[in-house]
């Protein structure tokens, strides 16, 4: 995408004026998005992002531009102003490119700049809408979305890094909403993965429908939730958000790096109950959060962040690996071309263990069973978090007896994880999308259903 | 002859008339920036410059839209070939037009993009001051988010029509979240300031003021759970109503989804609460001279006495109702003609501040998982809160790892007193008279 004489220029007129490090990232991103209502196409966006962003590194100094424009003029005007309060004799000598394509190991085949089959994805829409109001009459209304983009990238570095890689994202959702003729509820179902538009071939629009209709009217019925301390059974799938935001996020350089993670000290020791054992893995061959190299060209890979309980491994990227020693696990991740990338999740999950679900719910004498998660939010320094429950049930004497709304959960990172007592074995994926300093990143969450003995329960009983 | 904006935008509508169709282009120019500390070092330093032309097209009462990066006479064309392919797909919706009019609007930048004289040299020095100062505090760990950022967004409406629209908005901010640690408690607070000129930040203020939140809150516990009489702080209380402004959407109520969709006239609120939407008051930063279709804006009453008096609307939800537009439309070059508020008043009530601060009450002053924890089609939502235990305007004790959840439409419903003092957001988007709510589940 980018001339390798332009890039070549860039980097080296940002060594020759000092930078210990500098780096070119291209992107071009494609995009189409569908929305519709009912059973009908309310808005096609479609359009390309297209740009170059600039890193300098002095010490611990990032300095980052970008632009739109690809000339080389441009680029060094760019590093000029960057480096301009900076600059002082080379440091280091910039090495050759070397290069090489990213090994491609998810293979997409119906892309988006071959085809982008608007007709084929608003059939499957119109189908989840169908399925959604054939659940019952209750369902006054569906709003579908299939978005799909392709990103292609390519990193020039002054270590000799020279790779490309393109990326083929792929997401459809249903939204139902059920009405009573007082109150409304909401339930959604959601599928994608880092493939083409022949994830169709996988996905049943009518199951889609079904489901998300299912949630609105579970939820429509729901009362309100009680609240106070009490045990959680959390379910399989986007359950997982729970390790993503209690956890993961605390174990990113970005924060670890900065001694704002409270579990920044605590490589080594045990941080989880021992039934515990977290992974991230951006290999995951499909996966809505795995990628082929990182955003800054490095091959990623799986990394085991806690093992029997205890805490093994942080995410780096490159700038957190040189400021805490930690090895780099290909994490390094941004939004786009407009942010500098930093460590970010992937696939991120508890592993299964072999905890019935029967004995989970059957070991509650009053609590909750969380079966559906919506997102949350942390603060890495204290570790406190919060997760919405989009669908919950009250469990008493070991028995689910019936649904209830507006709850959410809040606790600690490094209480949770020791509060996790059974893990079962219906292990899920599921997508979302992450944000933080380096923009919204895919990522998956993922765990079995598993039984947190002690959180707190936000409700409005 | 080198190309401009205008000259762009000339390009692409010619083309859309060329088609036989009505368009309107929106362009959006970026600047910024954008400096962070760390360790006493500059951590970040961050220059930006973009600029993303998005059109929509009408054709044959079919609505499209795309958009590009990429300002080449290739590009743009195909940008439109694009979104009429995009049309194509639409629904046939005869709503769906390009407003008429030919108007020019252009905002003054002397009011909202003013010189300032503040040198780069001189913001790098605040944002490393921000940092120094409050590490240099007694028990303060680190201060993980800091900065300060110089930001100027240009947009650009250009319509078939004839009419055309610009403004220019500088916005100047810097923040400090700090942690504080003693022994095995710790706390994480901060402010944010945003201004339209850098040379007004108080850098001073942003320290002292992280640092006695910080220290207010660090021995902090849970409350017994039961229900309280709740005021947020003006910062929440606009986060809280941001998140339920679909309840005002004539979009979402077209789309069907919107709950309060069948009660314009109805009463929604108490008698005390009237909210409006009031675009024009350049105090604040979320000013508009005019919304995404390049029509003029005014103010707006949306609730008046507790009474429901409109939804805001756009060209195309305006015609589907048959109601006034109230100039509400809301684009994004990237996006979909939708609608959104400009910058949304909470007007004065009859309590003075004494009064609605007194008994016992919970102040509210920070709530986690805003978006996650609320759902605008049922108006549920449980939120993570802090805050502080308040008895007759005095902070009895601070308060965290607690909960607070209800109904937002039941709340409104709910609500004990309205103050008659109207106070800005930080980013001075919205300007709140602050509500006493009665009544609300708070778990601890």
């Amino acid at each position: 995408m980018l001339d390798t004489r332009v890039a070549q220029s860039t980097i080296d007129h940002a060594i020759a004026l000092g930078a210990d490090f500098a780096e070119v990232f291209v992107e071009r991103n494609q995009v189409n998005n569908i929305a519709t209502v009912s059973n009908q196409v309310r808005d096609i966006a479609s359009g390309i992002d297209f740009g170059v962003g600039v890193r300098l590194v002095y010490g611990a100094k990032v300095l980052y531009g970008y632009t739109n424009r690809t000339d080389a003029e441009e680029l060094r005007r760019i590093v000029s102003e960057l480096a301009a309060k900076d600059r002082r004799d080379p440091a280091v000598s910039a090495q050759a490119f070397d290069f090489r394509t990213a090994a491609d190991i998810h293979g997409a085949q119906r892309t988006l700049s071959k085809d982008s089959e608007v007709r084929d994805k608003v059939d499957y829409l119109f189908a989840a809408d169908r399925a959604a109001r054939a659940a019952s009459n209750l369902i006054s209304q569906t709003q579908g979305a299939c978005g799909q983009r392709e990103q292609a990238v390519e990193v020039f570095n002054s270590d000799g890094v020279h790779i490309r890689d393109t990326r083929h994202y792929i997401r459809a959702r249903l939204q139902a909403v059920a009405s009573n003729g007082s109150d409304q509820a909401t339930g959604m179902q959601t599928d994608g993965g880092l493939l083409g538009w022949e994830i169709v071939e996988t996905l049943d629009p009518k199951a889609c429908g079904a489901e998300a209709a299912r949630q609105a009217l579970v939820n429509l019925s729901a009362k309100p939730c009680p609240s106070g301390r009490m045990p959680v059974v959390i379910g399989n799938g986007f359950g997982g958000v729970i390790f993503h935001e209690a956890c993961g996020h605390l174990l990113e350089t970005t924060s670890v790096a900065k001694k704002a993670s409270v579990f920044h000290d605590k490589q080594g020791r045990m941080i989880a109950n021992p039934v515990v054992n977290a992974v991230d893995d951006g290999t995951l061959e499909r996966e809505w959060g795995s990628i082929n190299i990182d955003d800054e060209g490095m091959p990623t890979e799986r990394t085991q962040l806690i093992k029997d309980g205890k805490l093994v491994s942080f995410l780096a990227d490159r700038l957190g690996a040189e400021q805490t020693g930690l090895p780099r696990t290909g994490s390094g991740r941004r939004q786009s071309y407009r942010f500098a990338p930093a460590s970010r999740m992937r696939n991120t999950f508890i592993e299964p263990g072999t905890a019935s679900f029967d004995d989970m719910i059957a070991s509650i004498d009053r609590g909750v069973y969380a079966s559906h998660m919506g997102g949350g939010s942390v603060q890495p320094g204290t570790g406190e978090f919060n997760f919405a429950v989009t669908e919950g049930y009250y469990v008493e004497d070991g028995k689910i007896r019936h649904p209830v709304k507006a709850a959410t959960l809040i606790s600690t990172g490094p209480d949770v994880l020791k509060q996790i007592s059974m893990v079962g074995s219906d292990f899920a994926l599921a997508t979302g999308m992450c944000g933080s300093v380096s923009g919204m990143v895919p990522t998956t969450v993922g765990q079995a259903t598993l039984k947190v003995d002690d959180i707190l329960v936000g409700g409005n009983a | 002859m080198v190309a401009t904006v205008e000259t762009n935008a000339q390009r692409v509508l010619d083309r859309v008339i060329a088609a036989g169709a009505l368009g309107d282009l929106v362009v959006q120019e970026e600047s910024s920036l954008s400096l962070k500390a760390h360790d006493g070092e500059l951590e970040e330093h961050k220059v930006t410059s973009t600029r993303v032309y998005g059109v929509r097209v009408v054709k044959d009462d079919r609505a499209g839209i795309a958009y590009s990066e990429a300002a080449d006479p290739a590009a743009l064309d195909s940008m439109v070939e694009q979104a009429f392919v995009n049309a194509t797909f639409s629904r046939v919706d005869p709503a769906e037009s390009v407003a008429t009019g030919d108007t020019i609007l252009v905002t003054d930048d002397a009011s909202l993009c003013p010189d300032d004289p503040t040198t780069v040299e001189a913001k790098i020095a605040a944002a490393l001051y921000l940092e120094r100062e409050l590490t240099a505090r007694d028990k303060v760990r680190n201060v993980p988010y800091n900065g300060v950022q110089d930001a100027t967004v240009e947009r650009h409406v250009f319509a078939t029509t004839g009419r055309t629209a610009h403004s220019r908005d500088r916005v100047c901010s810097a923040f400090a979240y700090a942690l504080l640690s003693d022994g095995d408690k710790d706390a994480l607070e901060g402010v944010q300031s945003h201004t339209r000129r850098f040379d007004e930040i108080d850098t001073a203020w942003i320290v002292d003021e992280t640092y006695q939140r910080c220290v207010a809150m660090l021995h902090g516990e849970a409350l017994p759970s039961k229900h309280y009489d709740v005021l947020f702080d003006v910062e929440h209380q606009a986060d809280l109503f941001a998140v339920f402004h679909d309840m005002f959407s004539g979009k979402s109520a077209r789309d069907g989804i919107n709950p309060l969709r069948d009660k314009v006239g109805e009463r929604i609120a108490v008698d005390a609460l009237t909210v409006r939407d009031a675009p024009l008051n350049a105090d604040g930063l979320g000013y508009a001279l005019f919304d995404d279709e390049g029509l003029p804006t005014t103010t707006t009453t949306l609730v008046d006495g507790g009474v429901l008096r409109t939804l805001v609307h756009n060209s195309a939800t305006a015609t589907h109702f048959d109601v006034p537009n109230t100039r509400h439309a809301n684009r994004s070059p990237r996006g979909p003609l939708g609608v959104g508020l400009h910058q949304l008043e909470v007007a004065p009530g009859n309590v003075d501040e004494t009064a609605l601060t007194s008994g016992e009450y919970l102040e509210i002053v920070d709530l986690a998982g805003l978006h996650s924890g609320g759902n605008p089609v049922s108006g549920d939502f449980s939120y993570g809160a802090a805050g502080f235990l308040c008895r007759d305007g005095e902070r009895i004790r601070p308060v965290r790892n607690i909960t607070v959840a209800g109904n937002f439409y039941e709340m409104l419903n709910k609500i004990d007193a309205i103050g008659d003092t109207q106070h800005w957001n930080p980013e001075r988007s919205a300007l709140m008279a602050r509500i006493r709510f009665a009544d609300v589940a708070i778990s601890g």
